[in-house]
């Protein structure tokens, strides 16, 4: 009879199995389909191709090279939305006549596809860095507010009364109540932007040039090496994937105390 | 000496169709290490009129004195348990017990001692390390309370302590309630709709009408509290005045409500 | 003593009725407008870089009447909204059926997992590749872009009816074949507008981006032509073009949601803060 840890293997590895076997459909389609000469190389080349393209580009450092850029782009943007993000919503939050100007700007352009104002930011900021993280600032700052906002404003009322019963003041409320109370939605709030931040670096560098992984995709598309292209979306998917599956880790490091929530 | 002094207070809220009013012309007085409890038909304001007095929410009308000085805002003579704990989750047992004695200037290691005693109080020792989300709501009740004991108020104001608690861990609460006002003697006002729980831990009960709220009938409680549980509740004092004030809430119960 | 913990409109008294309120609400944007044109009016802001104010609204106005806006911005809001709709029934569909049959959604759940965090932009170029620069390539990405979220948020709310519901229609007498229409779906409407108004926000970026990419007609296309011939005044009446439209499109899409959902406890769609 096998072990009970032995059980749980062969769960997880049935589980990994079925998880993996669509996937492992869908190459084999793409094999068949290429192998069978239905369609040019030029607009599908085989699997095959597409993983020597890859072993090449990572050997010249290529993907390494211009993945750092992108990332560089995406973080810093990141970063700068999450610290205006939560000052304001914090402010929103907390004092009415910030809520007052705030709100109705923020209704007005958060729906608006912030990709549209590139050709402005590149006027103002140049070609380079500059343009495409404020760009990315620019996206992320709006659903940073919103989830800081969100998460200020809902902290329970007894919660207030309870450190303000105990001595704490006005001023001390927001360090030692709300914001550490604001943080698991802080925190969703960054996990949920986060792909955001991703996409806009990417399609301002597809749109706008000047490095990173979105311009070589063009780049590579312009020159029909399509291998290239294939190799780069394949880049870009497996990043998103890691960045969330290492923020979903940290969130559970940074708040050891949080109830955890059902992930999808 | 009278603690807590309550005269006139109206509170109105702001609802759709206009104000509502919650309390109306609410007059009491607590003495000095009195147990008063507060009973009442849900929705008649008996919570309101306690964050008044927690200094939580402000009056429309009337004064709120304690020891002779009128309430301004929550202050550390008042302490405050809520039905709903409101323990802050991001800080451990400890942490939490502990965060009332900052305001009093005790040195971390006066607050560590001091924390850890009341840890104790309560049963929990062994706990100081854990998170809220790691306890059960009984013992958070008791993290609660004890975190209010700890930084010493001179009035407890219960907030229907035990009303998310299930029969057993609600009994058991109650009798460590009793235990620690029989030997701190502090001047408690409780909310609750527990009759029961209020005769069993009161030596004032106060019944208050629907909405608007004011208090309608007062029963004084005379039962020995050094006998136990068992003997309190199957006494026929017990249960006289018991019948008698549930009786009278549930004639403050508007005729079609029940 | 702080009594209302959520931040509110400073108090207005009583007899300011709903309409004048809604104006003191949006007094903020007519500020941040007479501010936008006082600083540059005045020099502090060089009138090169930012044009004032009157002059992007009579920009805009010019685009309008002369129909050149008009051309580009119906050709992205056309695209934008065929290829939502397209999402939105194939979404749904595959959705429900991913939440009521196991093999579909062990078939699809793995793919959906594994593209979901694919920037959807990336298929552009590809998608050059194999049909040219134009329409079929722009409405083929908002359709992948728009497609993911939509059917998520339906096998999400379809699977999270409570069972009690089913055992109730069932007990009731309603036959299997007709729960999806008339108790997992009814059950699982909000769920599904919230992916769909998620859906709305990305088909605008997706058609925008695409066309700032490689295309021929599009807002987008000329919002870039002015940037590049230096019309700053006529590309800023562009970009509020835009800014407008999807805003509308959100407004409307709430109060579509508020109209079908009047019966939910959560109406919480409120505002952009939903």
């Amino acid at each position: 009879m096998p072990s009970r840890a032995m059980t749980e293997l062969m769960g997880v590895a049935q589980r990994c199995l079925l998880f993996v076997a669509p996937l492992l459909l869908l190459l084999a389609a793409w094999q068949v389909t290429t192998s069978m000469g239905y369609v040019r190389p030029l607009f599908l080349p085989p699997p095959g191709s597409v993983a020597e393209q890859f072993l090449a580009l990572l050997q010249a450092g290529e993907i390494l090279e211009q993945l750092a850029i992108s990332l560089y782009r995406a973080f810093a943007g990141l970063a700068i939305a999450t610290a205006v993000g939560v000052a304001t919503g914090l402010m929103m939050a907390r004092i009415s006549w910030v809520n007052w100007i705030c709100d109705p700007l923020i209704s007005f352009v958060y729906p608006a596809p912030k990709i549209v104002f590139i050709p402005l930011f590149i006027l103002y900021f140049g070609m380079d860095h500059l343009s495409k993280i404020l760009l990315v600032a620019l996206t992320c700052v709006f659903p940073m507010i919103i989830a800081t906002h969100q998460g200020a404003s809902t902290v329970s009322r007894t919660l207030v009364w309870s450190a303000e019963s105990m001595g704490t003041s006005e001023r001390r409320l927001l360090s030692r109540v709300i914001l550490p109370a604001s943080m698991p939605a802080i925190l969703t709030g960054v996990r949920i932007t986060m792909p955001a931040a991703l996409i806009t670096a990417f399609t301002c560098e597809m749109v706008a040039g000047g490095g990173g992984l979105g311009a070589a995709l063009v780049f590579a598309q312009r020159f029909f090496e399509t291998p290239t292209v294939f190799v780069y979306i394949l880049v870009m998917l497996m990043t998103g994937l890691v960045l969330d599956l290492a923020l979903l880790r940290l969130r559970n490091v940074l708040l050891p105390w949080h109830e955890q929530d059902k992930e999808l | 000496m009278v603690s807590i002094r309550v005269r006139g207070v109206d509170k109105f809220y702001r609802a759709r169709q206009g104000a509502v009013q919650a309390l109306a012309g609410v007059e009491l007085s607590v003495d000095s290490g009195e147990f008063v409890s507060l009973v009442g038909p849900s929705g008649c304001g008996k919570s309101t009129l306690l964050y008044i007095i927690g200094g939580f929410i402000a009056a429309d009308c009337g004064s709120i004195e304690i020891n002779g000085r009128e309430v301004r805002g929550p202050g550390l003579d008042r302490g405050v348990v809520f039905q709903e704990y409101a323990l802050f989750p991001w800080l451990t047992i400890q942490q939490n017990v502990a965060y009332g004695l900052e305001a009093r200037g005790l040195s971390r290691e006066e607050r560590r001692a001091t924390a850890a005693r009341f840890v104790d109080m309560v049963g929990l020792q062994g706990f100081e390390n854990h998170y809220p989300r790691e306890l059960s709501g009984g013992m958070k009740q008791r993290v609660a309370l004890a975190r209010t004991l700890a930084y010493d108020p001179a009035i407890l104001l219960l907030d229907e302590p035990f009303g998310a608690l299930d029969a057993q861990t609600r009994e058991s609460m109650q009798d460590e309630m009793l235990r620690i006002w029989l030997s701190t003697r502090k001047t408690v006002l409780m909310i609750t709709h527990d009759v029961t729980e209020a005769v069993y831990l009161s030596q004032r009960v106060l019944v208050m009408s629907g909405r608007p709220g004011h208090i309608v009938e007062e029963f004084r409680i005379n039962i020995d509290r050094s006998v136990t549980r068992e003997v309190t509740m199957l006494s026929d004092d017990f249960n006289r005045v018991r019948n008698d004030i549930w009786l009278s809430v549930r004639r403050q119960l508007a005729p079609g409500a029940v | 003593m702080n009594t209302s913990f959520a931040a509110n409109l400073p108090l207005l008294p009583a007899w300011v009725n709903g309409r004048a309120r809604r104006l003191i609400r949006a007094l903020p944007i007519a500020m941040l407008l007479v501010l936008w044109e006082v600083l540059v009016v005045s020099g502090l802001i060089d009138r090169t870089f930012l044009p004032p104010a009157h002059a992007v609204i009579l920009a805009f106005w010019d685009m309008l009447v002369h129909g050149e806006l008009l051309a580009h911005l119906w050709a992205t809001v056309f695209t934008a909204f065929v290829g939502l709709g397209v999402a939105v029934v194939l979404g749904v569909f595959l959705g429900a059926l991913m939440a009521t049959n196991r093999w579909v959604n062990g078939l699809v759940g793995p793919l959906v997992a594994t593209t979901y965090s694919l920037p959807k932009t990336s298929l552009v170029p590809l998608f050059i590749l194999w049909f040219g620069i134009g329409d079929v390539t722009n409405g083929l990405t908002v359709v992948l872009g728009c497609l993911l979220p939509i059917l998520v948020s339906t096998h999400h709310g379809v699977s999270s009816v409570p069972a009690v519901l089913v055992w109730s229609a069932r007990a009731m007498g309603t036959p299997q074949y007709a729960m999806l229409r008339r108790v997992l779906l009814p059950a699982a409407t909000a769920s599904i507008l919230s992916g769909v108004r998620i859906a709305l926000g990305y088909c605008f970026v997706l058609v925008i981006s695409a066309e700032m990419i490689a295309t021929k007609l599009g807002i987008g296309k000329l919002i870039f032509l002015y940037g590049e011939n230096g019309a700053y005044a006529y590309m800023l009446g562009g970009i509020l073009a835009v800014v407008v439209i999807a805003f509308v499109a959100d407004r409307s899409l709430v109060m579509i949601t508020r109209r079908l959902l009047y019966w939910h406890d959560s109406m919480e769609l409120r505002g952009a803060h939903a």
